[in-house]
């Protein structure tokens, strides 16, 4: 059925009632337990309450615990799990108005940044040709388009989120990359930015790397990498700032205009080849 | 698909429930104060469902509602625009990470039927997700290198 007529309330608001009054409770509880952080190594394990909130979201589904808990069905079945599909696309949208009120006091400096820093924005696109053959050597299938499409940080899952729906094969890729690197993503770039030094990169250009789109994981890495190469502390802090806000702008336009053509397009060229039988789109 | 008032009307109602169980949510998590951050939910409100219009109006476009959402707050939040100061001030109460809650609560329970296939790919979508690290890393810097190597900067 098409979202916007699952969204119809005319003859289903008990089911749009059980729907909202489960993600209310969900939100509070959620909420109520807060964020916990715990150090590892030089970074963090982040705990948020989003992850919480996803995983609640899937154990109270039919096939999970409402399969044991009778009552629990009463409250979310196949048409509850539906309706949450085509809101989805609905709720995200707070987040993208918020996503470009944090952006748009930097484009001022996209203009100032110089050619290294805007063309270096192209090298996200690094993501695709390094996880999606591995994705699909992993057996993953349309699950490898949005899980390598980039660094799935809020503005893929809004535009992945829509296109192809959050319930999709892509949105789970897209997922999974996503709560990996809100769980994980300060640790894995808090190792990467130290040891990156190692590759003979000059630091100046690591830093710029190190703008990923992620305010957190910026810092994880730049930080890390600082503590490597400390004479040129400033200058690496300051171009992995101003490259992130350029992810932040850009980074938007570039999954819907290059990335998701890309992945697209080299999905349908590797995975004849990688997973040998053809898979329909 | 034609776009009919009523298509329009429904979108509204959900986004003025997310709104107000982000409002619920962000004054439990963050501490914002609810009738403080009600002016900034309505601006961010009124953004969505110009975003959701455009979108339904513009299909041959392939923009997504996200991405117009994204566009307008960054267009009327630039620091040379004059609405700038007036919506940054009101937005501020509206918290990032608020917004997301009820968003993946939502997710979640849409992916409960797939719970599981996403048990089997677990792992594979983790390591995955490291690649997808360095690679969006290294693509920078290797780019960032050439082009700081040509114009001589190192």
């Amino acid at each position: 059925m098409e979202s916007n007529d699952l969204l119809e309330t005319k003859g289903s608001v008990p089911s749009h009632v059980r729907l909202y009054i489960a993600v209310l409770l969900i939100v509070i509880i959620t909420e109520l337990i807060g964020i916990h952080k715990f150090p590892v190594g030089p970074g963090t394990v982040v705990l948020l309450p989003m992850l919480y909130a996803v995983i609640i979201g899937i154990l109270i589904t039919p096939q999970v615990l409402g399969k044991s808990i009778s009552v629990l069905q009463k409250l979310i079945s196949r048409d509850e799990v539906d309706l949450a599909g085509a809101i989805v696309m609905i709720s995200l949208l707070p987040l993208g108005v918020k996503y470009g009120t944090l952006v748009g006091p930097a484009v001022e400096k996209i203009v100032k940044a110089g050619p290294a820093f805007i063309l270096q924005e192209l090298g996200n696109l690094g993501t695709i040709l390094v996880a999606l053959p591995i994705a699909l050597l992993l057996g993953l299938k349309r699950e490898a388009v949005g899980a390598s499409v980039s660094i799935c940080r809020e503005p893929t899952l809004g535009v992945i989120g829509e296109r192809y729906g959050i319930s999709s094969d892509e949105g789970t890729g897209t997922l999974g990359t996503y709560m990996t690197g809100t769980v994980l993503g300060t640790i894995f770039f808090g190792i990467l930015g130290g040891i990156s030094v190692a590759t003979g990169l000059h630091p100046y250009a690591l830093a710029m790397a190190c703008g990923i789109g992620s305010a957190s994981m910026m810092t994880a890495s730049s930080a890390s990498l600082a503590t490597a190469v400390p004479a040129m502390k400033d200058t690496i802090l300051a171009y992995a700032a101003t490259s992130n806000l350029l992810t932040g702008v850009t980074g938007i336009y570039s999954v819907i205009f290059l990335a998701i053509p890309l992945t697209n397009f080299l999905y349908r060229k590797f995975q004849p080849i990688i997973q040998g039988k053809k898979e329909v789109e | 698909m034609e776009v009919t008032g009523r298509m329009i009307w429904n979108q509204f109602k959900v986004l003025l429930l997310c709104v107000i169980i982000t409002l619920i949510g962000q004054r439990i998590g963050y501490g914002i104060s609810i009738s403080e951050a009600i002016p900034g939910m309505i601006i961010v409100l009124i953004i969505c469902m110009a975003a959701l219009i455009i979108k339904d109006y513009t299909p041959q476009l392939k923009f997504p509602a996200f991405a117009w959402a994204s566009l307008i707050a960054l267009i009327l939040t630039m620091p040379f625009v004059p609405t700038s100061k007036f919506l940054l001030g009101y937005t501020k109460h509206v918290s990032f990470l608020g917004t997301t809650t009820p968003i993946l609560a939502f997710a979640g329970i849409s992916i409960g039927m797939k719970v599981a296939k996403i048990k089997e790919l677990s792992w594979r979508l983790v390591l995955v997700a490291f690649c997808v690290f360095v690679g969006t890393f290294f693509g920078s810097a290797i780019i960032a290198q050439i082009v700081l190597k040509i114009q001589g900067i190192i």
